[in-house]
């Protein structure tokens, strides 16, 4: 049965990727993934917390 | 629908007056008037801080038919120059540079999703070559063989080898596609650089500022219809019509920075009145950008206007170099009006901040009867 794949996906921000199963015409199952990491978290780690929003505003 | 202009009905999608006998259709189609049209070039010639005698030139050039191919790639980014481009509400400044090219890739606007995308982006890269724009949002991760990013199955890098390699231009927009952003600050986990060090070489212009301004992104790309050329740049490439100045210099609150009014702390008198912010952790001494200027939001106001200092987001590495945001700058000795970015540069470079500025040695004797907060604490050792 054929699997396919979209990505990107576009008219939203970030990036996406979907993949489906597709079986008897009927998804199946699918997957979803998040194709792009910065790493805000650790970025934001040991910084003066009055900065965190100019960081986290910018996810 | 019918519209009421000083008593007489007129129909709403009359013809837009001045075109007569012109030959520009694509502008009275889109109900854009002669006299809106112009006072977009008359605008886009000062942006660039050219001459009046220009503005013909520049209305010639955005009449022709041509429109160019253009393709915004997003990599590591968060949309918000996309935002700070598209969101510019008059009908000039993001709808006309919508007119002026033909945008035939951008993930957040358009329609086709998946191989129907990639297909446009690459219909463009051949059958433009060498002739099509690359607007860069974003940047782009080289750890672990580029994985922090993938399109289409595709790392970012590889992406833009091929897109910005056949352009004929590359415009770097925002703090990410200039040196790698916010995702290369300390530790900086994916190894994210900007373009320029990604693909030395190239053909770029960079436009930082987290965001940048969509009256400067749309002045370079009047810039390079009606020229054919990139506008001149410093050495860090980013053009000198919008980061030939600092934000100091042309601040509506210099003279308080020069009388040595300061606000203190968040909400006292001075910053009720609008006294200089440098002692809150302003940047504008050591930025290079045109916001006071041509400010935000169609020129209703910018940070600083609204009580808040500069972040210095147009400058190299800021989000490791001027924060905390809220501490004071350290000392910038020998800054003076006719201060350049390339000066500056060295100076943030080589770090050699070693005493405290004349205005804040000024400053602190009228103060002296005033304990120095925390932000007044800051000194050279950080450097």
């Amino acid at each position: 049965m054929p699997k396919i794949a979209i990505d990107p996906i576009t008219r939203i921000e970030g990036h996406l990727r979907i993949e489906a199963q597709v079986e008897g015409g009927r998804v199946a199952e699918a997957w979803s993934s998040s194709t792009m990491f910065r790493g805000m978290e650790l970025v934001l780690k040991g910084r003066d917390p009055r900065d965190a929003w100019l960081f986290a505003q910018r996810i | 629908m019918w519209g009421d202009l000083n008593g007489s009905i007129i129909p709403r999608r009359a013809r837009p007056k001045g075109w007569e006998g012109r030959s520009a259709t694509r502008w009275a189609e889109r109900g854009v008037s002669r006299r809106s049209f112009l006072r977009f070039c008359g605008a886009m010639t000062a942006t660039l801080a050219l001459p009046d005698r220009y503005l013909p030139r520049i209305a010639e050039a955005l009449e022709a038919v041509k429109r160019p191919a253009l393709v915004w790639l997003e990599f590591q980014d968060c949309a918000g120059c996309t935002e700070s481009f598209l969101r510019a509400s008059r009908p000039s400044v993001g709808d006309i540079a919508l007119d002026i090219l033909s945008v035939n890739y951008h993930e957040t606007i358009m329609a086709p999703s998946g191989k129907a995308a990639e297909k446009s982006l690459m219909d463009t890269v051949r059958n433009e070559k060498g002739k099509y724009l690359v607007v860069v949002e974003g940047s782009i991760p080289t750890k672990d063989g580029g994985i922090y990013c993938t399109i289409g199955g595709r790392t970012a890098l590889d992406i833009a080898k091929e897109v910005c390699g056949n352009a004929a231009a590359t415009i770097t927009v925002g703090a990410c596609a200039f040196y790698g952003g916010w995702p290369a600050a300390k530790p900086n986990p994916t190894g994210a650089v900007g373009v320029q060090e990604a693909m030395p070489g190239i053909t770029l212009i960079n436009l930082p500022g987290c965001p940048p301004n969509a009256v400067n992104i749309t002045a370079t790309v009047v810039h390079f219809l009606t020229f054919g050329a990139l506008p001149p740049t410093d050495q860090q490439g980013r053009p000198l019509f919008a980061y030939g100045e600092r934000i100091h210099d042309r601040c509506e609150r210099r003279a308080h920075f020069d009388a040595g009014q300061f606000v203190e702390e968040w909400g006292d008198e001075a910053h009720r009145k609008g006294w200089c912010l440098y002692k809150m952790g302003c940047k504008g001494p050591a930025t290079f950008h045109n916001c006071p200027v041509v400010r935000w939001n169609d020129g209703t106001s910018w940070p600083v206007g609204a009580g808040h200092g500069c972040i210095g987001c147009s400058e190299r590495h800021f989000w490791d170099e001027m924060t905390p945001f809220y501490r004071r700058l350290p000392t910038l000795p020998g800054v003076g009006v006719q201060t350049t970015a390339d000066k500056i540069g060295a100076w943030i470079v080589g770090g050699t901040a070693a005493a405290f500025a004349a205005h804040g040695v000024a400053s602190a004797i009228r103060a002296k009867a005033r304990p120095l907060d925390e932000n007044s604490e800051t000194n050279e050792e950080d450097r």
